[in-house]
């Protein structure tokens, strides 16, 4: 039971709006897929429900209650650069453990426990994030967010920096963990195939407003929205 | 590390200091031990003695030898350089990293504190320090140490906020990392470097600092001598012997140098070890040069003629003999991940591999003229006037600091000699002919007004300042968004048809690819493994490769029920190629021989490099 709600959401930098006034359900065990240009505020919106964005009206509520109240850190980010998310300093073993909860019994067994779960070789906990691929270094980043027990995980664009045969494989993971874990999760990207792949239900966000959502395969097939029109005419086809 | 290190110490700089530093730090430790007892000797036959054979540069008042003492002062001089010097680095950087950990209005005093330490002299903060603290050895090292915090501090500030600002410490804070913790773990590690190299740098102005102190009288006190005692005691008879000044001070720069030069070569190397190994991307494009076209090729001339082109970088070649030719108005999509070697292969057809790179080729003709026997001159002239080049990141291929119309009209002002108002009348016409809304108000801003799908229309217009014959385009789409990027795409295309200009379009995105081009090239390993008509892509491909990378691009018919198509492992390192075909070890149809012998391409109109090629489609290999 861990419902994310966004409620009349805004952020504001000076005189520029970012996020206005969204409003967004993601239920629990969903996945929901947001869709936007850059610009849009896709991201912005990722980081107001972990605190990384001044969110300057409305409220982000886990559960019915204000996120910003809570001690521990129930709302995890997988950010989109996997370059740049991991301690370059810090093994990637010593990343995943990092967020675990206090009290947390064998960090070292449970980050070999992390790393096997997000498809990498327990054995290789001790090496530096420089020594791994793009993808997986994005599975490392993946393990870290899961390593603080989160009630909902946000991935943001977290296979656009990825080749598209490297995107596969970390789609089939989320598929996955949604499958074994009943994640909640808020999917961001700009590519409707990938959202379409991962999500039960799909929002759509341009100019700092949500102009479109609903059930993945209703609004993907029937899009209400010329805006979402566009966006699925703009996808290319082979 | 270790290599690099080796490879630092072989340049000019880097050997000169580390023989210095060697030097100085054997000097340090063992001319006490050796020469000390000698240092203290004194010789009542030769009071304040010129140089001669027993005392080269003679002796001072009571009779010693100065030039063992010179030696012998190395280990207090240099140390307490060095002492001062971390007493600076950690005084600054517990200064640089307080505003961070300490309350909001705390800090912020500290950082202003600091704003205002900065702003003095440390020379003039050491003398002021040094006499709160009173003369002597330790009130000096604290004097000079205490005055170099405030740079430090600074620095350390700076260098964590760029730090700070970067995902895996914004990953620690929502993973709920404290402040402390944070600045320990994730920011200071990572700016050790540059503090350090710092650091170095600053021990020298320590030591120069140090020399001023004792030369004045209030630093290091007799019987103890560093260089500026001895120096202020040598100065006295500086007309009579003046070796016995001479000495200390050239001790002074030649260590305080040493402490440079070495600062420097680990800046330099420390400074390459962060550079992302891909070769760089030049700036600018290659600018289109003379609108003076060469003899115009015959229509069913190829534009473009590869064969056997390689591209090494010493001994490993990302790029393994690629032959291709693009036809006069022809758009030819080339795909491959990334380190397929495609970007490296766009970058030799132009001329813009850099050194380390070496380009060799069978044959490389443009528009009919041999590029590699060429004069200089001449291949410039030639691919500026008739190869436009896109790049991926507009941003960065536009000057910030100048107005969108000027960059373009540059191009022909400086190649074409049409006068500045001409050019700039061509760039608003060009601008115009990519799209770019009210192009005469547009050509008078800078790149940062415009989007990045308007600048890359931009960066196509620049390519169209003169009439180019090819346009190579690489990855021209991928940092732009589905709508902006069908509308390059639509624009490329558009360029073909009114311009007549050849395309070669290099894309990771085979679907990009696939809507775009007559014909698509698929690149794995630093080869190409399949040459085909676009259109017949989703049916007629045969080199498993290819059938894979179209199998794992997700699109709005996917089958939700299944997994993903993947491609299990890894494309080779490309100093590490197997023996056989290079995708072999991924094939799901690999045999033996696919593992010992490499398959040539086809000689057809649809070739493939493969032993074991998909029949699904059927037609001959």
């Amino acid at each position: 039971m861990s419902e994310l709600v966004f409620d009349a959401v805004s952020v504001r930098y000076g005189r520029h709006t970012i996020l206005r006034e969204v409003s967004l359900t993601v239920p629990s065990g969903a996945t929901v897929g947001l869709v936007g240009e850059s610009g849009s505020g896709k991201s912005t919106l990722a980081r107001a429900a972990v605190g990384l964005s001044p969110v300057t009206g409305g409220r982000v509520l886990l559960d019915g209650a204000d996120v910003r109240g809570l001690a521990r850190r129930p709302v995890q980010l997988v950010f989109q650069d996997p370059y740049g998310s991991l301690n370059p300093r810090m093994s990637i073993g010593e990343s995943i453990a990092e967020p675990m909860p206090r009290g947390t019994r064998n960090r070292r067994e449970e980050a070999a426990r992390l790393l096997e779960l997000v498809g990498l070789d327990p054995q290789r906990a001790g090496v530096r994030p420089a020594q791994l691929s793009g993808g997986q270094r994005q599975r490392v980043a993946l393990a870290r967010a899961l390593a603080a027990r989160p009630e909902v995980v946000i991935a943001d664009e977290i296979t656009s920096a990825l080749d598209v045969s490297v995107q596969g494989s970390m789609l089939n993971l989320i598929r996955t963990l949604q499958r074994e874990m009943s994640l909640t999760m808020l999917f961001i990207s700009h590519n409707l195939a990938v959202v379409r792949y991962v999500s039960d239900i799909v929002a759509v966000l341009r100019h700092g407003e949500i102009v479109e959502s609903g059930p993945a395969e209703r609004l993907l097939k029937d899009p209400r929205h010329p805006y979402t029109q566009d966006l699925l005419d703009a996808l290319p086809k082979l | 590390m270790g290599g690099k290190w080796r490879v630092a110490v072989r340049t000019p700089v880097g050997a000169c200091s580390a023989v210095l530093i060697v030097v100085v730090g054997a000097l340090a430790v063992l001319a006490p031990i050796v020469w000390g007892a000698g240092a203290e000797a004194t010789d009542t036959t030769a009071i304040q003695a010129g140089p001669s054979a027993a005392h080269l540069l003679g002796t001072d008042s009571l009779g010693r030898d100065i030039l063992l003492r010179v030696l012998v002062a190395t280990r207090l001089s240099v140390g307490l350089a060095v002492t001062a010097t971390l007493i600076g680095l950690v005084a600054g950087v517990l200064l640089g990293i307080a505003p961070s950990v300490l309350p909001r209005r705390l800090g912020r005093l500290v950082t202003s504190a600091v704003g205002i330490a900065v702003a003095f002299p440390a020379l003039l903060l050491a003398l002021f320090l040094a006499v709160i603290f009173g003369v002597g050895m330790q009130g000096a090292v604290l004097a000079i140490g205490l005055a170099g915090a405030p740079s430090f501090a600074r620095l350390t500030q700076t260098l964590a906020a760029s730090v700070a600002g970067r995902d895996f410490v914004a990953a620690a804070r929502v993973a709920g990392v404290g402040r402390l913790r944070l600045m320990t773990r994730h920011i200071l590690p990572n700016i050790g470097e540059p503090l350090v190299v710092n650091a170095t740098i600053g021990a020298g102005g320590a030591l120069l600092a140090f020399a001023g102190l004792s030369f004045l009288g209030i630093g290091v006190q007799a019987p103890d001598y560093d260089w500026g005692r001895l120096l202020g005691d040598g100065l006295d008879r500086i007309y009579t012997n003046p070796a016995a000044a001479l000495a200390p001070g050239v001790a002074v720069v030649v260590v305080g140098l040493a402490f440079n030069l070495f600062g420097e070569t680990a800046a330099a190397m420390l400074g390459t070890r962060t550079r992302r190994l891909r070769p760089a991307k030049p700036a600018e494009p290659a600018e289109p040069a003379v609108r003076r076209s060469p003899a115009r090729p015959v229509r069913d001339a190829p534009v473009l003629a590869v064969e056997d082109l390689r591209v090494a970088f010493g001994p490993v070649t990302p790029v393994r003999g690629v032959s291709f030719t693009i036809g006069a108005g022809e758009a030819v999509g080339m795909v491959g991940e990334s380190g397929s070697g495609k970007s490296l292969t766009a970058l030799a057809l132009s001329g813009l591999v850099e050194q380390p790179g070496t380009v060799t080729a069978g044959r490389l003709e443009f528009l009919g003229t041999p590029l590699p026997g060429a004069p200089q001159r001449e291949v410039r002239r030639l691919l500026g006037s008739s190869l436009a080049m896109v790049f991926q990141d507009p941003v960065a291929s536009f000057n910030p600091t100048q107005r969108v119309g000027r960059q373009l009209a540059e191009v022909s002002e400086q190649h074409q000699g049409l006068s500045r108002r001409a050019a700039l009348g061509r760039a608003v016409d060009r601008l115009r002919a990519v799209r770019v809304t009210e192009p005469e108000r547009r050509a008078r801003q800078y790149p940062h007004q415009f989007s990045g799908g308007m600048l890359q229309r931009a960066m196509i217009g620049m390519g169209l300042m003169a009439s180019p014959r090819l346009i190579v385009a690489d990855e021209p789409t991928t940092a732009l968004d589905v709508r902006v990027q069908r509308e390059v795409l639509r624009l490329l295309s558009g360029v073909r048809a009114s311009e007549g200009a050849a395309i070669l379009l290099i894309s990771h995105d085979i679907s990009v690819i696939a809507q775009t081009c007559d014909r698509v090239l698929v690149m794995y390993a630093g080869r190409i493994v399949e040459d085909m008509p676009a259109a017949r892509l989703r049916e007629g491909a045969r080199h498993p490769y290819t059938r894979a990378l179209l199998a794992s691009v997700p699109d709005m018919d996917t089958d939700l029920d299944r997994p993903l198509t993947v491609i299990p492992g890894r494309p080779p390192e490309p100093d590490r190629m197997p023996p056989g075909c290079a995708f072999a070890p991924r094939c799901p149809r690999a045999a033996d021989r696919c593992r010992s012998e490499d398959p040539e391409l086809s000689r057809s109109e649809h070739r493939v490099a493969c032993w074991h090629p998909d029949e699904r489609s059927g037609g001959p290999a």
